[in-house]
């Protein structure tokens, strides 16, 4: 009788992904931490509008508290790309890439399956984390007396959205990062020049950020977020900067799917 | 089967495999000899497709390594006993391992218990020894119930049961059919369970044949005769095409004869026979004579014996 091997399906490899991440100590004091630290931070910042922009919170509007709030996200983000960049990197320095390239041969497929992996589990930290300080917004709000936020207010909505992207956004650059990199440093550090990057650049003239900052993925982020003023260079179409992310995660991908494929182990 | 073709890998600064040619058998325990640096390993992971062949290729049963639906089920491998995370305990290590192969949980089970990890299953893979470690490396190479099973280097670390486990395991591997190419550096192993050796020294393929056929062709295989008349027997040799060396103690070393064709001669002649002895060199000593001059690292106190 002759037995046909089918291949292994992208849900298992996805599971082991998942269980390579979750079965490790590390990574569920980390999540935590992660999930604690971003609440805490976006109190803090919603708190303390008085110092940070000048006014006390009776002096600014719902949904500038909900946004002062919602800044803990950017902590997620930042956390969220140390955490990826060290779990994956993990797997080249104990050698466990040995066994799972012996498992999983196909190097697109075992990449894809770290991607779609980190994807799903920054996703759903992404929404917890946005709720999260969504909701700690709202009691600030409560506590100080003033109404909450309504979710019936368009532009609160496109915030919330636009905000829960970032996380999930950089994580996947660090996926990215850190398969070309083969190292968590490189993985961080590309990143973080990405995210930060976008400050220094406003440093400069105006016809260089003009040049540079539509394609920086800030730019899309807060495009997508509503923050962005109307004469902001970094003003773009919502399918503008959807596309741009799309690009900045294909082409690192690309490159980080070259890299394993073309280097030995 | 695995059919190796023209095999080559290239550094930068050196030919790790040079054009290496052999198939692994399946229901033979091969040994795969070769001294520090040979290209054992190297060749190892280009089977697993670890490492790119800079030249020829390796086929699964007429397939790329890659393309194999299962690969698990084909080649189940051992090639370093450290490519694991410490912080995850065996049972977790294994889990993974049967997660991405859609292997059941009770083959996880049952693979410590063979091991003789179930005792220490929950325990961080730091806290084992490199025997521990080795062992759970075998147990990682079996879950998926390979064709054939890939062992490089599995005697270190091991203790006295450890060494008669895995003997007696790949034994059975190979009575059940299974391929199995193991390296060691512990001759005396590898000569009581493999049936065949590959020797490589420099890259480059010495040796492929069963130990009997190295043992015949060893300048180091002879047979020890003493007669009631040595000269009257060398010539008798001789005539049947025999090497004859005369050593001392009235003995002489015959070569390129079996012990029956000698004692026939010596029969047909009436001549007494006082001694008919075969001297089989050890697997040692038939790897040191292949391999001699081609090894890459040897020590200090080797090189002055030789020079001595």
């Amino acid at each position: 009788m002759i037995i046909k091997l089918k291949k292994v399906s992208f849900k298992n490899l996805i599971k082991a992904e998942y269980q390579k991440i979750m079965f490790l100590k590390f990574s569920k004091t980390f999540l935590g931490i992660l999930m604690l630290t971003s609440l805490a931070m976006g109190l803090i910042f919603s708190i303390t509008t008085n110092v940070t922009q000048g006014k006390s919170i009776a002096e600014m509007a719902p949904n500038d508290i909900i946004s002062a709030s919602m800044l803990g996200i950017d902590v997620a983000a930042i956390m969220l790309i140390i955490f990826t960049a060290i779990s994956i990197s993990n797997e080249f320095s104990t050698k466990l890439i040995h066994v799972s390239l012996a498992v999983t041969p196909n190097r697109k497929r075992f990449y894809f399956s770290k991607f779609l992996t980190y994807c799903l589990l920054a996703g759903v930290i992404s929404l917890l984390v946005t709720f999260a300080t969504f909701f700690a917004g709202q009691l600030v709000l409560v506590a100080n007396g003033i109404p909450m936020a309504s979710l019936k207010d368009n532009s609160l909505v496109q915030l919330i959205i636009g905000s829960a992207v970032m996380p999930v956004f950089y994580c996947l650059l660090t996926v990215a990062a850190t398969f070309i990199f083969r190292s968590s440093e490189g993985g961080i550090i590309f990143s973080l020049v990405i995210m930060f990057i976008p400050a220094l650049i406003k440093m400069f003239s105006k016809d260089i950020q003009r040049l540079i900052l539509p394609i920086l993925p800030q730019s899309s982020l807060h495009s997508l977020s509503g923050i962005v003023s109307e004469n902001s260079y970094e003003l773009l179409g919502n399918g503008a900067s959807i596309f741009l992310l799309l690009l900045w995660i294909g082409i690192t991908s690309a490159i980080g799917i070259f890299q394993l494929v073309r280097k030995d182990v | 089967m695995i059919e190796i073709k023209n095999l080559s890998k290239n550094y930068q600064d050196k030919i790790a495999v040079d054009n290496l040619s052999f198939d692994i058998m399946p229901g033979v325990v091969t040994g795969f000899l070769g001294p520090n640096g040979a290209g054992k390993s190297t060749t190892m992971k280009m089977i697993l497709n670890l490492a790119r062949p800079s030249n020829g290729e390796v086929r699964i049963d007429g397939k790329h390594y890659i393309d194999l639906e299962q690969p698990v089920s084909k080649i189940g491998a051992l090639i370093d006993a450290d490519a694991v995370n410490p912080k995850l305990t065996a049972e977790q290590h294994l889990q993974l391992i049967a997660a991405a192969s859609e292997i059941s949980s009770t083959r996880v089970d049952e693979m410590l218990q063979k091991a003789g990890l179930e005792k220490v299953r929950n325990k961080q893979i730091r806290e084992y020894s490199l025997g521990m470690k080795q062992r759970l490396g075998i147990a990682a190479a079996l879950l998926g119930k390979p064709e054939t099973v890939i062992l490089d280097e599995p005697f270190n670390g091991l203790d006295v049961d450890g060494i008669k486990w895995l003997r007696n395991l790949t034994k059975d591997l190979a009575r059940a059919g299974k391929a199995v190419l193991i390296s060691s550096h512990l001759m005396s192993e590898i000569q009581t369970i493999a049936e065949r050796v590959i020797v490589l020294a420099q890259g480059k393929l010495i040796a492929d044949m069963t130990i009997e056929e190295m043992s015949k062709k060893s300048f180091s295989s002879y047979l020890r005769v003493r007669s009631e008349n040595n000269i009257k027997l060398q010539g008798l040799l001789r005539n049947k095409g025999a090497f004859i060396q005369q050593m001392e103690q009235n003995c002489l070393i015959v070569r390129n004869l079996e012990m029956e064709e000698v004692g026939t001669a010596a029969k047909e002649s009436s001549l007494a026979i006082f001694e008919l002895t075969k001297v089989q060199p050890s697997l040692e000593q038939l790897f040191t004579e292949l391999t001699d001059g081609k090894v890459d690292y040897v020590s200090q106190q080797n090189m002055n014996t030789k020079k001595g």
